[in-house]
């Protein structure tokens, strides 16, 4: 998918390093597919294939928008709670108020842009540490979405009744056969994404400004627009996964979301997102997201207690930061 | 660039913490579910309260102010429904107030303040929080005031404040699904040559309303299979296993219940559960305990298609609370039913027991009913009410 690009060290080596992680984690995913294949019948089932795939769309649409302030050498810590915000707006006014559906999506949509914009102005032009304005604006997230539910959760149109069109955007079934449309659209949109980050201004400056700001500054760019861009691009894929997030699931529940960011924040890096920016790619992160759900669907499935899955994802993540550590410093020598 | 790494981790470490302190909250939205909830599957009955008395229906020129914790909610509406029922029934008068939202707690002790200006013969209070109201509590015992809380108790209220609270018995509520369930599945429990499994999905295993209608389900079908001499055994989250009445042995077992228990309380990690008990072959029933865990075994449901009415061919899940997916796929016959807490009772029996007080007599609390519902009586007086959405 993406190529990876460290425009300052435009070392072959570094970049053939970098495209062997993405192969590794690559096989991670295959491994834990055969891995849990072997130990659990009922885990080679196509329907277990459905569900880790309908599972996963939210988190890697997060995982694609977060990756770009990841980048950046910042992080977006509202993702998640957004999410569930956007969710909650949308359905709000689709439900309660009796929107068309797509109006309601639109504005969910509308909202995770105003909240991007809102990080990407607090980081880039009134200084804020992105871990704190992010912070911010999760938990800002997090009252919105409460108070436009009024603490209920709320139900978009469930399958069957007028408006629940828009969750056949992610899966249909033909003569009896589901099939994981909402897979393709990921894809797709992580080739429009990749293409985005390594052929466009708004990609080559995010990479740029996550590995050398001041350079980048000094040579004449407007690093404001494009850091708050960055922003924007993860507020909005928010807003997409929420919309995946509705489509998949029944009720949602306000005073929820805290924490799905780290699992796109985590695919990210385990993707090979440096966790301190300036490299990174789309398709590295939507691999990484794989490694994520494989973990917490597949754990189950072999009888490991829940608890496990958190442990062992952390310690996977703790790997890939690790391996990250080891790859600036044989940089630097 | 160290630096920026270490502050990418300790972002990560605080919002894991972030994330901690939010953990299991997602049984609070609706009240709903801090609600009540039991009463053996006969909805039909209309007093799911306390027996109306004809001692109490003396109610003369009463006035009773009652607190909601919210009143936009369709889960408070029908209680305040079930407050002006019982009003207009027993003769006296009730002035319904409430907050916008629940979080809206400085609103809800004005309110109180207020009602107690107003020295009406008792109050009834679905208290927002349970400290705001201390001092509150104390001014109407001054006045000799009686509060009588409902849906939700306050511990620490001054002694002899509070004379009843109304909320609801969920061990009872658990049962209660069990109670429905079991019957449907007890011929193919009958015929089996091999043991068979029943799920249940808690969303976790650390409050009292979710622990207790896991355990009051798994000990009603231990209580009902032995009654039929078959043997259950329970296995899976170690809290509910070692808490039931038996866990008897999974090798010799007729009947296992499995518990899973996700890591968080969220309906995809609820759905991966579901799944895979819903994958075994042997599984020939389920029970969601709230409304997460019910959604999410119709999630799960979504990719098998495993769930039905027919206990020949199709799984039976049972779930917990209301909410437009459960009652949708109650009707569509994906759920075979479940057990819905009762608002509706719980504001009748409120007034019914401020009458009793106002008559002088003696008064206890009183554990409100869940009912349980299906496709049949859904549409029933006595029932629909209680289906918020």
């Amino acid at each position: 998918m993406s190529k990876n690009s460290v425009p300052n060290t435009q070392n072959k080596s570094v970049i053939s390093r970098l495209g062997g992680q993405k192969f590794i984690v690559l096989l991670v995913v295959v491994g834990l597919i055969i891995f849990f294949s072997a130990v659990s019948p009922d885990f080679r089932k196509y329907s277990t294939a459905m569900s880790i795939l309908d599972y996963s769309y939210y988190i890697a649409l997060m995982a694609i928008g977060v990756t770009f302030p990841l980048i950046t050498g910042g992080v977006d810590l509202s993702i998640g709670t957004g999410l569930i915000c956007y969710s909650l707006t949308g359905g709000f006014l689709i439900v309660q108020k009796g929107w068309p559906v797509w109006a309601g999506m639109l504005m969910a949509l509308l909202l995770s842009i105003v909240i991007g914009l809102l990080n990407g102005v607090l980081v880039s032009i009134m200084n804020l540490p992105p871990f704190l304005a992010t912070l911010c604006t999760c938990m800002i997230t997090r009252g919105l979405g409460s108070i436009f539910s009024n603490r209920l959760g709320i139900s978009w149109p469930t399958s069957g009744t007028p408006g629940s069109w828009f969750r056949n955007i992610f899966k249909i079934t033909v003569n009896g056969t589901k099939i994981p449309l909402g897979f393709l659209w990921v894809l797709l949109l992580v080739a429009v994404m990749a293409f985005v980050l390594n052929h466009t201004k708004i990609g080559r400056y995010t990479i740029a400004i996550g590995s050398n700001k001041e350079a980048t500054i000094l040579s004449g760019i407007n690093v404001k627009f494009y850091h708050i861009m960055a922003y924007v691009i993860s507020g909005l894929f928010a807003g997409l996964a929420a919309i995946a997030y509705s489509a998949v699931f029944s009720t949602v529940q306000p005073g929820t979301g805290a924490g799905f960011e780290l699992e796109a924040i985590g695919g990210a890096i385990i993707g090979g997102v440096s966790a301190s920016g300036g490299v990174g790619s789309v398709g590295g992160s939507l691999i990484g997201v794989f490694v994520i759900c494989l973990l917490k669907t597949g754990l189950p499935y072999i009888g490991l207690q829940a608890n496990w899955q958190q442990i062992i994802t952390g310690l996977v993540l703790i790997g890939a930061v690790l391996v990250d550590i080891m790859k600036k410093k044989k940089e630097k020598i | 660039m160290k630096k920026k790494v270490l502050t990418t981790l300790l972002c990560v470490s605080l919002a894991a913490t972030l994330l901690a302190g939010c953990g299991g909250k997602s049984d609070t939205p609706a009240s709903a579910d801090t609600a009540p909830a039991t009463e053996d599957a006969a909805p039909a009955t209309e007093d799911a309260a306390p027996a109306t008395d004809a001692s109490v229906a003396t109610g003369g020129d009463y006035k009773f102010e009652i607190i909601v914790k919210s009143y936009q909610s369709s889960y408070w509406q029908a209680a305040v429904t079930g407050v002006n029922q019982k009003a207009e029934e027993l003769g006296v008068t009730v002035n319904c107030t409430g907050p916008n939202a629940e979080s809206d707690i400085a609103d809800q002790v004005n309110m109180l303040n207020n009602a107690i200006n107003n020295q009406p013969n008792g109050i009834g209070l679905a208290a927002c929080d349970q400290e705001a109201c201390l001092d509150s509590l104390q001014t109407a015992m001054d006045k000799g005031i009686p509060v009588v809380c409902f849906d939700s108790g306050i511990p620490s209220a001054p002694e002899g404040s509070v004379y009843a609270t109304i909320a609801t018995d969920n061990y009872a509520a658990g049962a209660t699904a069990a109670e429905n369930l079991y019957p449907a599945l007890k011929d193919k429990i009958a015929s089996a040559t091999a043991p068979v499994r029943i799920g249940e999905v808690n969303q976790e295993a650390t409050s009292e309303s979710i622990t207790s209608r896991g355990l009051g389900f798994i000990d009603k079908i231990i209580e009902l299979a032995k009654a039929d001499g078959k043997a259950v055994a329970v296995i899976g989250n170690e809290y509910y296993v070692n808490n039931c009445s038996e866990k008897g042995d999974e090798a010799s077992a007729d009947i296992i219940i499995e518990v899973a228990v996700p890591a968080q309380t969220t309906v995809e990690l609820c759905a991966t559960e579901a799944s895979v008990i819903l994958n075994k072959a042997d599984t020939i029933g389920m029970f969601g305990s709230n409304q997460v865990a019910a959604e999410g075994i119709l999630t799960a449901n979504e990719n098998l298609d495993v769930l039905g009415t027919d206990p020949a061919t199709s799984i039976l899940a049972a779930g917990f609370d209301a909410g437009s997916v459960i009652k949708g796929a109650i009707t569509s016959g994906k759920m075979f039913g479940a057990v819905t807490q009762s608002p509706l009772a719980m504001g009748q029996t409120t007034v019914e027991v401020l009458t009793k007080i106002a008559n002088g007599e003696s008064v206890s609390d009183v554990p409100t009913q869940g009912y349980w519902y299906d496709s049949t009586n859904m549409k029933d007086a006595s029932i629909a009410p209680n289906l918020y959405d």
